[in-house]
């Protein structure tokens, strides 16, 4: 069977392609991938993103969090990387798999004061060397699978993985589970939806292609059609 | 197996084709060039139109009558020392009283050369055969269709054309000579039927052979630091992946494509 089927132009990535183009997109701009309120992140560089504390009566500024996830990495169907039993993986979908990190502030240490943990009359402890206006926070780290489809974008025409589903292994009891999979699966497809391939690059740069088929899933491929 | 594939069938690359050779910008040169007992001295420009593509397996893109359009302007120097004898006017002593031996100098006639210019414009339609050329250069992935080999251009009338062209011009001017005119422009029109149209294409052929034998048509032209994502805001920088390797090939299943394929990290 030829490429182009019975179109003009064939253009087709490896999911070892997607990988790559997923870690220079998070190298690049790894503030997709770390966010937090000002106790832990107090400006949005390219480094992180900062968002608001989560507001709440009593608590004074909010209460500070952050998430960090590490660079998600994708398999295409058919299955190579296994999934844990909740999760299959249909025709025209892929699996996301990375790790997250929640982290909230039980205190916060304001720029200027001093850290109560380190008393100057201690000289002989380590010292705490985070700069000032950070939060410690108390964190806990979770491996997350999930199930995806590609979706067509426009300007510029291109390519988004948009999660279907979420996984996460071990954490008992299930309701807490099924809350951190609620939380998880909305932050990733948010994180998601700003990797945006443009079809330019998943062809690189070759040939030119308006799209009139695709995109699809096959062979461990993202694979779409068109004309010139 | 690649990160990336491309590929185009044997319609899309025809059209890719058609794109590429349409921005081919017109060639010149200029050089000389010898016709029998004439000397020309040429400026020739050259430019193309699309043919019909070909795709054949493993590496080979046949363009089918594309055409070569092409004018040449000619000064073809006629040197009548060719035609004409070499008439001198000897030396003459005489002995005059009282002053001596008196000689007048040996005159020659340099018989001069005549230039006389030729302008002539036609197209050739071309068969030839490309080979696929992938260079790592100035740090860009290049991929080109280049001619394979030194293609024969069949002038046919163009050449009696030029010669009847040649003939027009100089007639005049070789009837203008005094006295002799008429036996210049009869010795001249005589040599040029002598050289005939293989001659002319002897002459034609390595003016514009070069403009076809030196063909690649750009297929493929990309930075290796390829631009992934261009800058989102102040805080999202580009995105650049490299294109380590680029390949290319025809392949044959049940259809003839042109493949691209790229490796990326």
């Amino acid at each position: 069977m030829s490429l182009t089927e019975a179109e003009r132009v064939f253009g087709g990535i490896t999911e070892q392609g997607i990988n790559n183009l997923l870690g220079a997109f998070f190298a690049a701009r790894p503030r997709h991938l770390n966010y937090g309120s000002p106790g832990f992140v107090p400006s949005t560089t390219v480094a992180a993103t900062q968002m608001g504390a989560i507001p709440f009566p009593g608590a004074p500024g909010g209460i500070d969090w952050a998430v960090q996830l590490a660079p998600p990495t994708v398999d295409l169907h058919p299955e190579t990387d296994p999934l844990p039993p909740e999760l299959s993986l249909g025709v025209n979908q892929l699996s996301v798999s990375t790790a997250v990190r929640l982290c909230v502030a039980c205190e916060t240490r304001r720029e200027g004061e001093r850290d109560p943990d380190q008393p100057d009359d201690y000289p002989d402890q380590p010292r705490d060397d985070r700069p000032p206006g950070k939060a410690k926070g108390t964190c806990f780290d979770l491996k997350i699978f999930a199930v995806a489809h590609l979706q067509r974008t426009f300007s510029p025409d291109g390519v988004v993985i948009v999660v279907d589903a979420v996984e996460i292994v071990d954490v008992e009891p299930s309701e807490l589970e099924a809350v951190l999979e609620c939380l998880i699966l909305q932050i990733l497809r948010a994180v998601l939806a700003d990797v945006r391939l443009p079809l330019e690059t998943l062809r690189a740069g070759a040939f030119s292609l308006t799209l009139t088929r695709g995109p699809e899933v096959e062979n461990d491929q993202l694979e779409v059609y068109g004309n010139l | 197996m690649a990160e990336i594939t491309v590929a185009i069938d044997e319609v899309g690359a025809d059209q890719l084709l058609d794109t590429a050779i349409g921005l081919i910008p017109p060639q010149v040169a200029s050089g000389n060039g010898a016709l029998g007992p004439f000397v020309a001295s040429y400026s020739a420009a050259a430019s193309f139109a699309p043919g019909n593509v070909d795709l054949i397996a493993p590496g080979t893109i046949r363009i089918e009558d594309f055409q070569l359009n092409w004018s040449l302007n000619f000064s073809f120097g006629i040197d009548l020392s060719t035609f004409l004898p070499d008439f001198c006017i000897p030396q003459v002593c005489i002995n005059i009283p009282c002053v001596g031996k008196v000689c007048t100098p040996e005159i020659c006639v340099d018989w001069p050369t005549i230039s006389v210019p030729v302008s002539i414009s036609d197209f050739l339609q071309v068969t030839a055969d490309f080979g696929l050329s992938v260079t790592l250069s100035g740090g860009s992935w290049k991929v080109a269709a280049v001619v394979q080999g030194i293609p024969s251009l069949q002038f046919g009338l163009v050449s009696a054309a030029l010669l009847v062209a040649i003939s027009a011009a100089l007639t005049p001017i070789l009837l203008a000579v005094p006295f002799i005119g008429p036996f210049l422009a009869v010795a001249a029109n005589a040599i040029l039927l002598a050289i005939g149209i293989g001659g002319v294409t002897g002459l034609l052929g390595p003016m514009l052979t070069p403009f076809v034998s030196g063909l690649s048509i750009p297929i493929y032209n990309q930075p290796q630091t390829f631009e992934a994502l261009p800058v989102g805001g102040p805080f999202d920088p580009a995105v650049f992946i490299t294109l380590d390797s680029v390949g290319a090939s025809i392949t044959s299943d049940t259809e003839d494509e042109l493949v691209l394929e790229v490796d990326i990290t």
